[in-house]
Order: C-alpha cells, then sequence, then structure tokens
C-alpha cells in the first residue's frame, strides 16, 4: 500500500512536468545567444580545431557533437572581452600559420597536417594561451556532451545510490 | 498613500507614491474578507511550519509571501534537466554575474537554480560594512536552497551565553524543546545515526547514509587519538532515506540521492515548504496562501494594546491593503523579519513594534564559515566511493565543550567528507587525446573539512533602517553593520591548528588551509538574532514562547529570534520552536488570552 502510494506520487510528480510555465524555457540555447562573435569562416576553422583536438574515430568526434558551438558560447556569454579577442586572434593565426606552412586554410589541410599545426601553436608561447583555452574547452564540452555522457559514462540521473566503500574497477 | 482601514487600527497617511485605492475596500464585507484568525508572514521554512500547525489547529490562516508563487515539481522548470541541457554546463553568464556581484558568491547561483535567488538589483540595501545577504523570494523561501543538516541543539548551547557571559541567558533549555524536535522530525524526515551524544542529541532518525572507509578511518583514528571527544559521525539532514507513512501522505518519495536539491525535488525527496508544509496546510482547507505580498510593517491598535494585523503592498499591482488577525507570526527570514518590526512604528511603539529598551536590530550573529583545510589519504586506494550522497560526514563541536580551555568563547563544528580523486591524461592531442580521456584513472583520496564557527551577539553588529533609502514601495532599506572579530580570527587559527593536528594524527598528507580573512559575513546564509529571546523584558524582545514581550499577540520564531547561534545549523531549531510557540499561541487564544 505504501509503495502503491509512494509510486502514485511519484507518476503526479513526473507528470506534473509536462505543463512547465512559459519563464520556466529561460535557459535555453537560443535565448542565451546573444551577438555572433565570429563569422561563418572562422566559425568553421573552430569546428576543424575542435576536431582535430578530438577527432571522429569509431565514435562521434568534436565537431559533430557541436563542441565548437559550445566552446563559442562559453567564450562569448561566461568569458571576457580579452578571452574573445584571443579567440579572434588565434583563429587568424591558426590561418596564417596553415598558408605559412602548406599555402592553404587550416581547413583545408589534412587531419595529419591540422595536428601538427596545433601542436606548433601550443608549443609557441604567443598562440599558446589560445589553444590552452580552445582545448579545455574542447575537453569540457565533449566530456560533457549528450554523446559521451549517456553512451560512454552510463549517465543516469535516477534513481542514484551511494556506496561508501566498493573495490576499484580493474 | 492611504491604507485599507478598519477603523479600528491606526489610520496614518503614508507617502507612497503608487496608491490606488479602491472603495469597496471600506465596505463591511471587504473587512471581514481580510479577517482571519491567524495572519503568518513568510512561507520559508518556519512560515511553512506556523501555517501547518495553525491551519492544523483549526485556525483559518493568512500567509503572506513577498515572492511569487511556487508550486511543488510544476514550478521547478530545471529539475529534471540533465547537464548537457544547461547552455553553459551551469556556469552563469558573465553578463548576470556582473551585474549581480553579491548573489554570485553563493555557491549555489547557478543556471540550474538561478530563478529562485533574489538578484542584487531587485532589492537593495545597505552595506555599513560588507555582508553578502542571500535571499530567496518566493512560496518556500530558501527551503528550496538550503542545505538541509539538521543537526539538533543540546543543552551545551542553550546554556552557553549564560555561562560564558555574552548576550543573555536563553529562557528555554533542551529538555523544554526536545520534544518539539521530536514531533517536527518525525513529519519533516530526518536521517542520520543514533551516535550518543551529549553534545548533539540523537532525534527521530531514518537511516543514516552511508561514511565512506576513510571517514570511518578517520573516525577511529580520532577514537584512538582523543578518547572519544572528537567523533567523526553521518551528517543528519532532511532526506527520506526510508520514507515513512506520514512522508507519502504528503506526497513525497524516497530520496533518490541525485543531489540537485537546488532545483527543487520532484519526488520530495528533502524537506521543503513547497513539498511538506504548505500543501499539507492547503490541505487542511484553512489556509489563504497569498504570493507577491509584500509586508510593510505591523499595525498596532494602541485602544486594545496588541497588533491588529499586517500592512500590504501588493508587489504586482502596487496595492495596499491590510488585513486582521487575533495572532500574527513573523516569519519573514532573520534580517527582514527585523526590518518589518522597526518599520511598525506607532504612537505606543516609536522605535518598532516591541522595541521599548532599543535593542531591536542589534546582537545580529551568523555562522563563521569562511575557512577550510584539505588533505590526502594514500591508503584504502584499491577502494573508492560510489554514486552519489547528499549529505556528508560531520564532526560535532568539541572545543570548551565542558568547560573554557582556549583564549576564545565557544567553539566550531565542521563538515568532513571524502572521495577518490579521479583524472584522465590530458596531455595529448588527436586520438591518443580521445583514448585517455575515456580512460579514467584514480589517484588518493582527497579528503576536506570545513568550519562551522559560533559567532558571539554583539550590540555592535546591527541592523537599522536606513534613514533616506527607500526600496520601490517605499519601505525604508536595511542597513547591514556586521563584522567579524577577535574571537572569530583567534577561533579560525585554533581550526587550522586542531584540524591539522588531527589531519597529521590520522596519517593525512599534502595538509593545506584556506581562509579568505576579507570575506564577508553572509554566504553562509545562517544570519540570527536581533529579535532575541530572553527572560527580561528589559534586555530582550521576546518570552520562552517566541512573544514579543510587550505586544503578546506578535510572535517570531524565525532566525531572528535567536539569543546565540550554537555551531549547528539553525533550520531545524526554528522548526522545532515554530511549532512550540503555535501550540502555546492556540491554547492561549482558546483561554481567551491573546
Amino acid at each position: 500500500m505504501q509503495r502503491r502510494s509512494a509510486l502514485k506520487s511519484l507518476t503526479a510528480a513526473v507528470g506534473g512536468l509536462m505543463s512547465l510555465p512559459s519563464w520556466a524555457q529561460a535557459w535555453t540555447p537560443e535565448t542565451v545567444k546573444g551577438p555572433t562573435l565570429l563569422t561563418m569562416a572562422e566559425e568553421d576553422t573552430l569546428a576543424e580545431i575542435v576536431e582535430t583536438i578530438i577527432p571522429e574515430t569509431s565514435t562521434p568526434g568534436a565537431k559533430s557533437l557541436k563542441v565548437h558551438q559550445f566552446a563559442l558560447r562559453m567564450i562569448n556569454d561566461c568569458y571576457g572581452e580579452n578571452a574573445q579577442k584571443n579567440l579572434k586572434k588565434g583563429l587568424a593565426d591558426t590561418n596564417s600559420a596553415a598558408q605559412q606552412a602548406y599555402s592553404k586554410s587550416f581547413a583545408a589541410c589534412d587531419g595529419k597536417q591540422r595536428l601538427e599545426l596545433l601542436k606548433k601553436l601550443a608549443d609557441n608561447a604567443d598562440t599558446k594561451p589560445f589553444v590552452s583555452m580552445i582545448k579545455n574547452l574542447t575537453i569540457q564540452g565533449y566530456q560533457n556532451s549528450e554523446y559521451v555522457m549517456v553512451n560512454i559514462q552510463k549517465y543516469n540521473m535516477a534513481p542514484g545510490f551511494y556506496h561508501g566503500c566498493v573495490p576499484v574497477k580493474k | 498613500m492611504i491604507w485599507v482601514n478598519s477603523g479600528t487600527a491606526s489610520l496614518t497617511q503614508f507617502n507612497l507614491k503608487t496608491a490606488n485605492l479602491q472603495m469597496s475596500y471600506f465596505s463591511i464585507d471587504s473587512i471581514k474578507d481580510r479577517t482571519f484568525d491567524a495572519i503568518v508572514v513568510g512561507s520559508g521554512i518556519s512560515g511553512g511550519w506556523a501555517a501547518k500547525e495553525l491551519t492544523g489547529k483549526g485556525l483559518r490562516t493568512l500567509v503572506l509571501e513577498r515572492g511569487r508563487n511556487v508550486q511543488h515539481v510544476t514550478d521547478y522548470p530545471t529539475t529534471m534537466m540533465r547537464p548537457w541541457e544547461f547552455p553553459h554546463l551551469n556556469q552563469m553568464p558573465k553578463e548576470v554575474k556582473d551585474a549581480n556581484p553579491i548573489v554570485s558568491k553563493c555557491y549555489a547561483f547557478n543556471e540550474d537554480a538561478a530563478h529562485f535567488f533574489v538578484k542584487d538589483a531587485e532589492h537593495p540595501y545597505v552595506q555599513e560594512k560588507p555582508f553578502d545577504w542571500i535571499r530567496g523570494y518566493q512560496v518556500g523561501g530558501k527551503s528550496l536552497l538550503w542545505a538541509r543538516q539538521t543537526q539538533r541543539w543540546s543543552q551545551f548551547d542553550f546554556e552557553g551565553p549564560a555561562r560564558d557571559g555574552f548576550a543573555v541567558e536563553w529562557p528555554i533549555n533542551y529538555n523544554e524543546i526536545a520534544p518539539w524536535y521530536s514531533y517536527v522530525e518525525k513529519f519533516a524526515g530526518i536521517s542520520g545515526n543514533k551516535d550518543g551524544l551529549p553534545q548533539l542529541p540523537d532525534g527521530e532518525f531514518l537511516p543514516p547514509h552511508e561514511q565512506s572507509c576513510v571517514e570511518k578511518y578517520f573516525g577511529q583514528q580520532m577514537a584512538k587519538h582523543y578518547g572519544g571527544t572528537r567523533p567523526i559521525i553521518i551528517g543528519r539532514c532532511a532526506h527520506l532515506t526510508k520514507p515513512n507513512p506520514i512522508h507519502f501522505q504528503q506526497g513525497r518519495a524516497q530520496c533518490q540521492n541525485r543531489a540537485l536539491c537546488q532545483r527543487g525535488c520532484p519526488y520530495g525527496g528533502y524537506f521543503s515548504s513547497n513539498a511538506t508544509t504548505i500543501p499539507w496546510a492547503m490541505k487542511s482547507g484553512k489556509m489563504t496562501l497569498k504570493p507577491d505580498s509584500v509586508v510593510h510593517s505591523i499595525i498596532y491598535d494602541e485602544k486594545l494594546g496588541k497588533a491588529a494585523g499586517v500592512r500590504v503592498i501588493d508587489a504586482k499591482t502596487n496595492e495596499a491593503i491590510e488585513y486582521y488577525a487575533k495572532i500574527i507570526f513573523v516569519n519573514a527570514a532573520a534580517l527582514n523579519t527585523n526590518l518589518i518590526l522597526l518599520n511598525s512604528t506607532s504612537h505606543r511603539f516609536p522605535q518598532g513594534l516591541g522595541n521599548d529598551n532599543g535593542l531591536m536590530g542589534k546582537y545580529i550573529a551568523f555562522h563563521n564559515y569562511r575557512t577550510s583545510i584539505s588533505g590526502e589519504y594514500e591508503g584504502f586506494l584499491d577502494t573508492t566511493s560510489e554514486g552519489i550522497r547528499p549529505n556528508s560526514s560531520y564532526i560535532p563541536r568539541f572545543r570548551n565543550l565542558l568547560k573554557q580551555e582556549t583564549d576564545f568563547l565557544r567553539g566550531y563544528a565542521a563538515g568532513f567528507n571524502s572521495s577518490r580523486i579521479t583524472f584522465n591524461d590530458r596531455s595529448g592531442m588527436g586520438e591518443e587525446l580521445k583514448t585517455s580521456l575515456a580512460e579514467k584513472k584514480y589517484g588518493n583520496w582527497r579528503v576536506g573539512s570545513h568550519m562551522m564557527g559560533e559567532t558571539i551577539p554583539k550590540e555592535t553588529n546591527f541592523v537599522a533602517l536606513d534613514p533616506n533609502l527607500k526600496d520601490k514601495w517605499g519601505i525604508p532599506q536595511l542597513r547591514i553593520s556586521v563584522s567579524y572579530d577577535d574571537n572569530d580570527e583567534k577561533m579560525v587559527k585554533d581550526y587550522h591548528e586542531q584540524l591539522t593536528e588531527m589531519f597529521t594524527k590520522a596519517g593525512f598528507k599534502n595538509i593545506q588551509t584556506h581562509d579568505v580573512p576579507n570575506k564577508a559575513p553572509g554566504l553562509d546564509i545562517h544570519e540570527m538574532g536581533g529579535v532575541r529571546m530572553g527572560k527580561d523584558p528589559k534586555t530582550s524582545l521576546l518570552n520562552n514562547w517566541n512573544q514579543l514581550h510587550a505586544c503578546k499577540n506578535v510572535f517570531v520564531t524565525d532566525g531572528a529570534c535567536m539569543t546565540s547561534t550554537a555551531t549547528q545549523n539553525p533550520s531545524l531549531t526554528y522548526m522545532a520552536l515554530t511549532a512550540r510557540a503555535a501550540d502555546y499561541a492556540v491554547k492561549q487564544m482558546k483561554a481567551k488570552n491573546l
């Protein structure tokens, strides 16, 4: 009986979520996007950079998981003006490094060339902050993407549990 | 502004810009419609309890809440959102942080719960000294957001001021409140272990959460080195680890260990007014709940020598309206309760309702939360904890417990937590990085503790009405003048020394203390006092039943009533004091004494 009434109240609880008031939609990507920081071409370059950092293999890479859009959103909305300048400049630096080394844009380079370019930029004191920032955001966005959380980390909101002392799984 | 007035209360002209008086209010029917047996100001933890108790005893009760309505479940917009559904992974946008330097300091002000916090510009106050005032204006108040730790006070705590010669003597002792602790614990649902400690009395517990092997080990080590004087116990918290029939009757279900409490819980897994007391009071058919109702002041009837009702401003329409009742519970949260009472002036009480001695607003205290300690343990490396626990371990106060032993008064409790450090190799780029991100590596156990220090109430820590600045409804802004003192500094030093010693004795490594000396008080969100309880009307505002000495039909049972702070998280004590005072108030009404 208790179990039944608990389940009933649970169903009522979750069912109630169907009808959210309009203000409840306050936090959606659309409403917080703000002004676009990058041109389409720059955004494409950023997409290729995050894809180079975490590429598609047998599982999706950062680009198809839209991690570049996450990185852009964070820099645009949460980071300061310096980070925004750093992003603009870093994207330009990336393309001029590609032009210098391979006489083509970063996006036109092959995977191996892109990886070499990024490693070189990471070693350069001038461009290192840009690469670090994008790499950190790429890891954060990738690890917290729906694909990785659900399929790799087996995210489960409820029911949860806590065990204080279990053997480490090898 | 002219207040809608029954004629029995004093008619006063107010200089509010936005009066919108409707003549119909003057009719007799209208006055009847606005008359109740009891009025409760505020719907947070203590107001919710007042509503439940008073309606449960048959009183037609009006509950006034200054903020918007928040219905259990339907008004928790983020509660089922998964991490990737937050556009900034729960981080607040810079624009919001820049516009809200105060509330942004609160650990829980993130994308998932920001809508339950007052934004800085919405309700300004004056910081005579830096004070981060964190508020939640909605039905349920901060009960949606609280940290849910619920420890009983002990007799050592009630005896504190008298033994150590500060503030005034508490007018109640542990034995008087113990049955009321039991009463509220059974209804709210408190998880804990019966530890048998005189300094932290056991309650009516649901099953406890589990301690990790390192937390148990730390407890064993402390028992070995300190002979039982420094126990390490599992925290006691308002979570339904195993609900009883009374909790199912409330429509609540077992805590799911999501630890997303600040969003509001769709299961009612933790205690909030919204999940528990407010719907219970609503079910009685005796409660009228009015959100968006800002209480301006309490009306004092000079002829009858008692409070007649409250003056309210509708937050949406700016209409002014009065409500009347035989008894009034003021549960607006500690500092706002001070504000309302100070603003309730009359011929009889020119300094604020019941404030004959001029002490109202003074002796504000809080909990010192500004310091912590961390370390690592190299043992138990073949084990880990798994899952999420909405709780932590707890170190009850051990300093100056039985007698004065340091150069500062009172002491501190502390949280204690442990978990394995996990990481992945992030050095590479490309496929190499992708592979290494999928490999979780384990480091040492990380251990940490944070101090919860008792502070000493002082006349120099006070709140007052600003003589000039007003809010958008013409209510004076609150001036807050609260700071740490030498006792707090000495206590921080002692916490560092003692916890370092304890961590060292347990064999912890890489021990580091963290202190932010210039961190303003307030972020503990445990502000207390200003309308303190006491035996003597000359030195206190409230008696042993939380009644204003000088205006007996007004009760204050939120943080404002606290004579001293002890080290315990205060909400459970507010619940117990409220239920006790409501019981007394109704008995007095029936005996025609109120």
